[in-house]
């Protein structure tokens, strides 16, 4: 995972840089370091980091919209690490891996900024906390022009930037401590804001704690969705397997003409919570979507030709001949499903049959076994479609 | 932003996986042994499919690799890495500790007291629901957090799907 490094060391520099430097010397390499954030989520490396204040692991961004926001509200912020500062900061107390960057640093060379700095950064004393993280060197474009070794200030702006920069704004405390805090408060605020759009009715909260409420509630109604769901396929099937691999293979149906004013029925009957969705989806074209609209065309078809008889002990009737677990599934079915299970279920599945050019006249006592992988490949096809859309 | 879609059916190739290797080991199963074994799986692919970049979902795989099936089929050698994650959900619990113990030390208002305090419960409960929340930091919390809501958006999704398509099947008047 990556962390963000080396905060305090680069604020801390910055901080006693700017009591010397005039703010507008600054800007310009501030506003070309904004670019530096872009990289910010993707290059920083640690090693043995101890300081748990800044040890944020960076998350893939949730959106597109985070590099550039984070680069943009940062970019006031950045502040200019020269070569200098960095050869100070890797003369005392840090660990080996700075060693190689040092003659990187060493070549930035000065500039009349540089050369100032390089008074405080004598100074500089790195605090423990961040003795071991690793620095890559960021140079700006007049120091590569003003470098006496070229060769390693331009291999420093190719090499991917480790470091974050940060400055402390006009008007803020510029204690490194209170910079790092910043940052981190910021970052948490900014993930905050993108909470604020993954929860619904979060529009309205500004407050942290009250987000925070909502963000509880919503990961609970979350959960307790994921159980309810389960608990609603377990009861739908009385096996577990679905027969998924039979969807991959394809080729089981022979190819019908779809029937889709059929399909639009059957969809609009659907009692799911996104019959719009699932409507659409029947639209795509795929072999497999073909294969299940023609199937739901002729049980649709088949089944208003059927005269079905709401008796429960009908079910249990076609169920016993097949010497399968079919009344339990109906039982708990029923028991979970606030509406009854219609006996016309078992004339659909009889129709499916139809497909495999079984003879209709004995549709339960034949039917069964090979019904259930079909409503395995059907279903899961179903499922296939909603999923592309 | 990761592709949805893609997601969702890694989520569900892997959750059948699961599925098919539970009914095997386990016939004639009961309606709630069916809907843990549904549900277990679900999990466990959901969290697989973030490919152990949160900590939410190697805390996951973690803590339910007791069974061995699910473990074999939905991701590569959990039981090893778990014993890796362990080891690393104590080093984060270790590291994690002294920032709270430096905030418990620090001087307050009784103000700005009470707000830490709720803002320290309402975090409580969020690591609470979270798995592995225990041992992380609020910055690192809101960011798992973000993740694990999407993944279970998409999971609910996929999920509903199913429910659908297979109450079609069964109810297609």
């Amino acid at each position: 995972m990556l962390h963000c490094v080396n905060m305090t060391v680069l604020e801390r520099q910055q901080a006693r840089s700017r009591k010397c430097h005039q703010q507008d010397q600054d800007q310009d390499q501030d506003y070309q370091r904004s670019s530096l954030f872009d990289v910010f989520s993707s290059s920083i490396t640690m090693d043995g980091y101890d300081d748990s204040s800044l040890h944020m692991p960076i998350m893939p961004p949730p959106a597109p919209a985070p590099a550039p926001s984070s680069s943009s509200a940062l970019s006031r912020t950045t502040t200019s690490i020269t070569p200098r500062v960095a050869t100070s900061l890797a003369s005392p107390t840090l660990g080996k891996k700075r060693k190689p960057l040092t003659q990187k640093v060493v070549a930035g060379g000065g500039g009349a900024e540089q050369q100032s700095e390089n008074k405080k950064d004598k100074k500089v004393k790195v605090s423990g906390e961040e003795d071991s993280s690793k620095i890559t060197e960021q140079t700006n474009k007049e120091e590569v022009a003003s470098a006496e070794n070229s060769k390693g200030s331009s291999e420093a702006q190719n090499h991917k930037p480790d470091y974050i920069h940060v400055r402390a704004r006009r008007g803020q405390a510029t204690d490194s401590h209170s910079l790092a805090e910043r940052v981190r408060r910021e970052k948490i605020s900014e993930r905050m804001k993108y909470l604020q759009d993954l929860v619904p009715g979060c529009n309205k909260i500004t407050g942290k704690a009250g987000m925070l409420d909502e963000i509880i509630n919503y990961v609970q109604s979350l959960q307790r969705q994921v159980e309810f769901l389960s608990m609603k396929l377990a009861a739908v099937n009385p096996r577990l397997d679905l027969n998924i691999d039979d969807l991959f293979a394809k080729e089981v149906f022979p190819a019908c003409a779809p029937n889709f004013q059929s399909i639009g029925m059957a969809s609009s009957s659907d009692m799911s919570n996104n019959p719009a969705a699932a409507a659409a989806a029947y639209l795509d074209f795929n072999s497999v979507q073909q294969l299940v609209s023609c199937s739901n065309g002729l049980i649709n078809n088949i089944g208003m030709s059927m005269n079905p008889s709401p008796d429960m002990g009908l079910r249990k009737t076609i169920a016993t001949p097949h010497s399968v677990s079919l009344p339990e599934t109906f039982l708990d079915s029923s028991s979970c499903f606030t509406q009854a299970l219609p006996p016309s279920i078992w004339e659909g599945e009889f129709q499916i049959q139809n497909l495999y050019n079984v003879a209709f006249d004995q549709p339960r006592a034949s039917s069964f076994p090979p019904s259930h992988p079909f409503t395995g490949l059907v279903e899961a096809s179903n499922l296939k479609m909603e999923m592309e859309m | 932003m990761r592709n949805q879609s893609s997601v969702k059916q890694e989520f569900l190739r892997k959750w059948i996986t699961g599925l098919r290797r539970y009914s095997c080991e386990k016939k004639n199963m009961s309606f709630f042994e069916r809907k843990k074994a549904i549900k277990l799986s679900a999990d466990l692919a959901m969290a697989s499919t973030r490919d152990k970049t949160t900590r939410w979902s190697q805390a996951l795989i973690a803590n339910n690799t007791d069974n061995v099936f699910i473990a074999s089929s939905s991701s590569s050698s959990p039981k090893k890495s778990s014993s890796s994650r362990s080891r690393n959900m104590t080093t984060l619990m270790r590291r994690s500790r002294p920032t709270r113990v430096k905030s418990a030390k620090k001087e307050m208002s009784s103000a700005r007291c009470i707000a830490k305090r709720l803002m320290e419960k309402r975090t409580r409960k969020l690591k609470n629901l979270l798995p592995g929340g225990e041992s992380m930091d609020e910055g690192c919390l809101v960011a798992e957090t973000l993740d694990y809501i999407q993944s279970l958006r998409d999971q609910i999704e996929v999920m509903r799907c199913l429910v659908t398509a297979s109450q079609l099947i069964i109810n297609p008047s």
